[in-house]
């Protein structure tokens, strides 16, 4: 699904992507993890158009689509969280959500003003979707709440159910459980688990966690200093004297 | 328009300007919020040094120095009520704009309240302007560009020379850092608001001097100076002298253009002169204002 | 004049001001977009009614309609450099850009009658009235306008493209992350308020039939400003509360003029001033104006599925 060639990204004298290539199939959950500041966050805001590559190839369902522009990514169906969650505050959960609605009528203002039934019965749909997943996300006790006022772990759970509410094809979660107690960690990991197996998305998701990445990831990606130093099973990688010593010795 | 003649308006008209971008740039840079009200500010204390001089019979110099002194004390005293309080609370640079807007209002219409909107201006002898290089410059106007060379002199030794100064480039770098080294960024800032007013106010005086004074000359001036400000990059003092310079020259030159050759191109017309309509002088610097933040917004010199 | 007739200049003026202050509200309260320039809207719609009137003579709803079309093209040009720009800095070129406008206007006098304006502007329905009761015909032409653009404006907030707009203003870089094109949406709002606020220019020009470009100093814009931090930003009702409150401090205070020893042009200072306070005051402690933004609700107490 996600094919990435010799991808390069520098600011300035610091390579922050060392010339990385990697794959993410269909219908799996991907793990990368590395120490700070090894190039990961800087990989998913490359991938998702934020960030200007300095070289290589990003291929997504077969396509080009480096030197895109985030907006048009994500319309392609390569969607992505924040590690810092964000919400408009202004909105409440619920209008947040219907925010993130795919094939959503009433987006510019001619058919806001003359498409007004159509417009109705597609936000209709929309919102039961998005009470659905405010309930699997059990969220849904602050539906009426402004955004703003949400806690940091109650923001990055209503991200999870945006970013499903654009029913993309591929999902880059960037430390969804990071600043999280755990309670809430499992209750966010088993969300993702159970809606990738409903839907049969990719997710690519950057963790600290071993133990959620052991729990949910079909591969793990190990990255040090923007380069790709190991690739396994979490069982594998685990093991891998590369990473212990990575993880021991360096950050 | 003889060429010196251009160069001489240039100097002189970027001298007043630059005064006063200084001080616009150094706010910019150091609180983060473009101050609409800086050039009400120049001409609060232009009517103070006015008044002190015109009307009181005090020494000019003196005047000014008072002005200069009161208007900075009314800086802080904006800064302390206003400012501080939405820094504190960390309203965005936009709310702090805004709000500098409703100064800029409350001051100029104070200003008319006060001065009335009658215009003011110094009874100055009528001298015969000397001719330097084939330009017409009054002895007003050499001291206007001397002074303005000076403090930029003056403010050059500050910034390097003094702890103050290093303490200012200090915290425009990085405000965070800067307090950990125990600099106190509010008493900093305190001074700079005073320094940022006191040259303001002489170059408000000193267009005052060379033209008249009213109320809304803050508003007038406003637009020029944010283009000399941008243009020289914000955060460096030199490119604000260099941005006003620039301006200035750019006033006079299209002004003096005749278009007439383009008419004339296609040898279908012969027309005498076609030049630009000196009504549009204010447009000049409001063009070069939209063409600088959509070109390079960051300004062409860059920051020290 | 009589107090009747006083009367319905004065709400004829709030009218047109308060479609003046949805427009600015549109832009700032429900988009984010801080526009300096609000007045150029008001003048270009002004402008390019009254002269396709007065030149051309074409029938004045195609007038009025020009005048719209006109400032929503004006619009989508101030949107362009949204993307490259940061608030302040575009902020800035919408003053400027509005005072290149008024001072095109001053100077083209082949286009514009420059100094002089465009006088003797026709009225519509003029002939169906008498002197007397055309005016009371036209405030309620204006109040029609301003009900019908409060409809329409509260329609376009409450549907998915004002859920958009919002958003945009408080999180872009998230927005784009949705899959949204911001700089479209933002364009379609300046483009819409750029059509009301020329509407708002029409109504005037045909309501006081000679316009200059004194009509169109910044100081309108900042009136407007005005309006909506004291009324209510994000919220429609607000941005006309705002046009009342500050059409009514700015008119009745001509009047105490009669009685408080102040002469006119320092009553007007004193009134300017008052202003510039009452933004001070409300930006710094009362952002949210008077009337507060909406929250949209959906099942307040009823749980799904109960």
């Amino acid at each position: 699904m996600l094919k990435i060639k010799d991808l390069q990204k520098n600011f300035g004298n610091l390579r922050a992507l060392d010339r990385v290539s990697l794959e993410v199939e269909e219908d799996s959950i991907v793990g990368l993890i590395g120490p700070n500041g090894s190039g990961k966050t800087t990989l998913f805001n490359v991938v998702s158009g934020f960030y200007e590559k300095d070289g290589g190839e990003i291929y997504f369902k077969e396509e080009r689509v480096d030197g895109l522009t985030p907006d048009r990514i994500a319309r392609k169906g390569l969607c992505r969280t924040f590690q810092i969650a964000k919400a408009p505050e202004k909105l409440t959960a619920l209008e947040n959500m219907m925010l993130a609605a795919k094939n959503q009528v009433g987006e510019n203002p001619f058919s806001a003003l003359f498409t007004r039934r159509r417009t109705a019965r597609v936000e209709k749909e929309n919102l039961d979707r998005a009470m659905e997943l405010l309930e699997v996300l059990q969220l849904v006790d602050l539906r009426n709440e402004y955004a703003g006022d949400l806690s940091g772990g109650q923001k990055k759970l209503l991200s999870l159910g945006r970013v499903f509410m654009l029913q993309p094809d591929m999902i880059l979660l960037d430390e969804p459980t990071a600043g999280v107690n755990p309670t809430l960690t499992m209750q966010l990991m088993k969300a993702v688990k159970e809606l990738q197996q409903r839907e049969h998305k990719s997710v690519f998701i950057i963790e600290h966690s071993m133990k959620v990445i052991s729990s949910i990831c079909d591969k793990v990606y190990v990255f040090n200093f923007g380069k790709k130093m190991a690739e396994g099973t979490p069982a594998e990688i685990q093991k891998n004297e590369k990473v212990l010593e990575a993880y021991l010795g360096g950050a | 328009m003889e060429f010196s003649q251009i160069v001489a308006n240039s100097l002189i008209r970027g001298s007043e300007l630059s005064l006063l971008a200084i001080g616009l740039t150094m706010v910019f840079d150091i609180l983060k919020f473009s101050n609409f009200a800086h050039a009400d500010y120049a001409v609060l204390g232009a009517f103070l040094a006015y008044s002190f001089n015109q009307v009181f019979g005090i020494n000019v110099l003196i005047s000014i120095a008072l002005a200069a002194f009161l208007t900075g004390l009314f800086g802080i005293g904006v800064d302390r009520i206003l400012f501080k309080r939405l820094r504190i609370i960390g309203a965005k640079p936009v709310t702090l704009m805004i709000v500098s807007m409703g100064i800029e209002i409350g001051l100029r219409n104070l200003l008319r309240l006060i001065w009335t909107s009658e215009t003011k201006t110094y009874a100055i002898a009528i001298t015969k302007p000397l001719e330097i290089f084939g330009a017409r410059i009054t002895p007003l106007q050499i001291k206007i560009i001397l002074v303005g060379f000076l403090s930029m002199v003056a403010f050059h030794i500050l910034l390097h020379k003094t702890k103050f100064g290093k303490s200012l480039r200090a915290i425009s770098d990085n405000r965070m850092l800067a307090s950990a080294c125990a600099i106190d960024s509010e008493r900093m800032i305190t001074w700079m608001w005073f320094l940022a007013c006191a040259y303001g106010v002489i170059g408000g005086t000193m267009i005052a001097m060379e033209h008249v004074l009213y109320p809304r000359l803050g508003f007038d001036i406003l637009i020029p100076v944010f283009c000399a400000t941008i243009l020289g990059g914000i955060g460096n003092p030199y490119g604000a002298m260099v941005g006003a310079l620039i301006l200035a020259f750019a006033e006079n030159i299209i002004l003096s253009l005749d278009l007439s050759w383009l008419i004339n191109l296609g040898g279908f017309f012969n027309v005498h002169s076609i030049q630009i309509s000196t009504g549009y002088k204010p447009a000049i610097s409001f063009l070069m204002l939209i063409v600088i933040l959509l070109w390079k917004p960051t300004g062409i010199l860059r920051k020290k | 004049m009589t107090v009747i007739n006083f009367f319905i200049y004065l709400l004829t003026m709030v009218g047109i001001y308060g479609l003046l202050a949805m427009s600015l509200n549109f832009q700032v309260g429900f988009g984010g977009l801080i526009n300096f320039g609000q007045v150029a809207f008001f003048c270009i719609g002004a402008y390019t009614s009254s002269l396709l009137a007065t030149r051309i003579g074409i029938p004045l709803p195609f007038c009025f309609a020009g005048g719209m079309v006109l400032s929503g093209v004006f619009g989508y040009v101030m949107s362009i450099p949204t993307k490259s720009l940061k608030s302040d800095y575009w902020a800035i070129a919408t003053l400027a850009t509005a005072e290149v406008i008024r001072l095109i206007a001053l100077n083209e006098g082949w286009l514009t009658g420059g100094p002089f304006g465009v006088m003797s502007i026709p009225q519509p329905f003029q002939s169906l009235f008498s002197r007397d009761s055309y005016a009371g015909f036209y405030l309620i032409l204006v109040l029609v306008c301003v009900l019908l653009v409060y409809f329409a404006l509260s329609l376009l907030s409450d549907s998915p493209f004002g859920r958009d707009v919002k958003a945009i203003r408080d999180e872009e870089e998230l927005c784009l992350s949705l899959g949204k094109n911001t700089r479209q949406i933002k364009l379609q709002a300046m483009v819409v308020a750029g059509m009301v606020g020329g509407l708002a220019g029409a109504l005037f020009a045909h309501y006081i039939t000679f316009i200059s470009p004194e009509n169109f100093r910044p100081i309108e814009t900042f009136l407007m400003w005005a309006m909506i931090i004291v009324g209510g930003r994000g919220n429609h009702a607000g941005a006309i509360l705002g046009a009342v409150i500050i059409q009514l401090f700015n008119v009745s205070t001509r009047f105490i003029g009669a009685y408080v020893p102040l002469s006119p042009d320092s009553m007007a200072s004193l009134r300017m001033l008052i202003i510039g306070l009452l933004i001070i005051i409300f930006v710094s402690y009362r952002p949210e104006g008077l009337i507060k933004e909406k929250k949209k609700v959906y099942y307040p107490k009823r749980r799904h599925g109960e």
